[in-house]
């Protein structure tokens, strides 16, 4: 137990404090600094405002003080009127996400029509860093059966695992345990495409013959070679080729199409 | 607060975090990788349910875990079931009173779980060997138990005693003897 409590108190808060800056710090991307630019700039400059237009005030305008009642009557009104306008935006950014949503798996359906397609939102993700699997909400009675294919806008998503009533597992294909067949775009030389835990959204392109060219850049696709998923959906692009001293023993970084951070909506091929 | 209630209210508490992992920290992350509330729980009641309500309890909320989200059924079941009982027999060793001992055990104990559900993930579930990276992200998730740990300690004796009085009330002074 801590001796004296108002230290451990401090400790704690101060713990609070070192945590949310670790999880800031190490999600930040450079990019996003100039929006810290922009949050302490408009932070500031409102103040700054304020009293370049009080100095001014005081400087030379006795009015100032006599307008205050009316002013502050008039401030009210303004509340209650952006009150009822913060209410209204609320209700259309509602309307507005899930108009999206439905445009988003529209627009799937499209793009997949050759398919015959479930639509489905991720309800659920994986809570261990070592694995990665999502829940969707369609099952067995939607008619989702095992190792059926999961796609989504961009791209391949994984398989059915393993199916419920009401819900499927999908293991995904940034999972380390899952393993897919694909080809090269351009040059249509097979490769193996893994999932890894350095990282979501990153997979490990190994077996790759000596005599391949491959670069970074190049477009990779299912194969259709194993059973599970079918030849020709986009997997993603070569972000990276590490070369090594044996040349059957290099491999590429892939960088998913599919954002799995964001994945919200998919589609099942049936 | 009689045993059958004090395990419903383990429950609840289960419940709770598992809607905490799944929803707030699969964001609050330190470098993408998440924290793991369920160790220090089950090491929680481990330390003062004694070794087999930590075990029983252990097996119980992996299994549920393994039902939503697991890969294979008893993975999460039989490691955190681990956990519950390891946390019982420290007991008998080491002082509940030190926050730097249940650091300590967070570290042991994290190491333990991550271990087991990697090497089960590898050997039965052929998942890839990664050593480097599968080190990083242990080194990550030790650095963020110990810093969630420091913040929830303060319930451990505010909580635990009681609990320990009615699963251990007649054992607890005798192992200091």
């Amino acid at each position: 137990m801590y001796k004296n409590k108002k230290s451990g108190i401090i400790g704690i808060i101060v713990t609070i404090v070192i945590l949310i800056v670790i999880v800031f710090l190490s999600n930040v991307e450079v990019g996003q600094l100039s929006d810290a630019q922009n949050v302490f700039t408009s932070l500031i400059m409102p103040v700054q405002n304020g009293l370049t237009y009080l100095k001014n005030k005081l400087s030379g305008n006795d009015s100032f003080f006599t307008d205050i009642n009316r002013l502050q009557e008039e401030n009210e009104e303004l509340k209650q009127k952006n009150k009822e306008l913060e209410e209204s935006l609320r209700e259309l950014e509602i309307t507005k996400n899930e108009n999206e949503r439905l445009t988003e798996l529209l627009g799937l359906t499209e793009k997949y029509s050759n398919y015959t397609t479930i639509p489905a939102y991720v309800i659920n993700r994986d809570m261990n860093n070592y694995s990665n699997m999502i829940v969707i909400d369609v099952g067995a009675k939607d008619g989702i059966k095992e190792n059926m294919v999961v796609i989504a806008d961009k791209g391949l998503v994984g398989h059915v695992v393993s199916v419920s009533d009401t819900t499927a597992k999908v293991q995904t294909i940034i999972d380390p345990s899952s393993t897919v067949s694909s080809t090269l775009t351009t040059t249509r030389d097979n490769i193996i495409v893994r999932g890894s835990i350095e990282g979501e959204s990153r997979l490990k392109g190994t077996y790759i013959q000596p005599d391949v060219l491959i670069a970074e850049g190049d477009s990779i696709e299912t194969s259709g070679i194993g059973g599970i998923y079918p030849k020709g959906i986009h997997i993603g692009v070569v972000k990276q080729v590490i070369p090594t001293k044996n040349t059957t023993d290099r491999y590429v970084w892939i960088e998913t199409a599919v954002d799995f951070t964001k994945l919200e909506t998919v589609l099942v091929i049936e | 607060m009689k045993k059958v209630g004090i395990i419903i209210a383990f429950f609840a508490v289960f419940l709770c975090l598992y809607f905490l992992q799944a929803n707030f920290f699969t964001w609050f992350t330190i470098a993408d990788v998440m924290p793991n509330l369920f160790i220090i729980f089950l090491l929680f009641i481990g330390l003062f349910a004694g070794k087999k309500v930590g075990a029983i309890c252990g097996l119980v909320f992996g299994i549920i875990l393994d039902f939503c989200i697991g890969k294979s059924v008893f993975m999460y079941g039989v490691m955190l079931m681990v956990v519950g009982f390891l946390g019982g027999l420290l007991d008998k060793n080491f002082s509940k009173d030190s926050r730097i001992t249940i650091m300590l055990m967070v570290i042991g104990m994290t190491c333990i779980f991550e271990i087991g559900i990697y090497l089960i993930s590898v050997l039965l579930l052929s998942a890839n060997l990664e050593i480097v990276a599968f080190l990083r992200t242990l080194l990550i998730e030790i650095i963020y138990n110990v810093l969630l740990t420091i913040i929830v300690y303060p319930l451990f004796p505010a909580l635990g005693y009681p609990i320990e009085e009615k699963f251990k009330g007649k054992t607890i002074l005798t192992k200091y003897f």
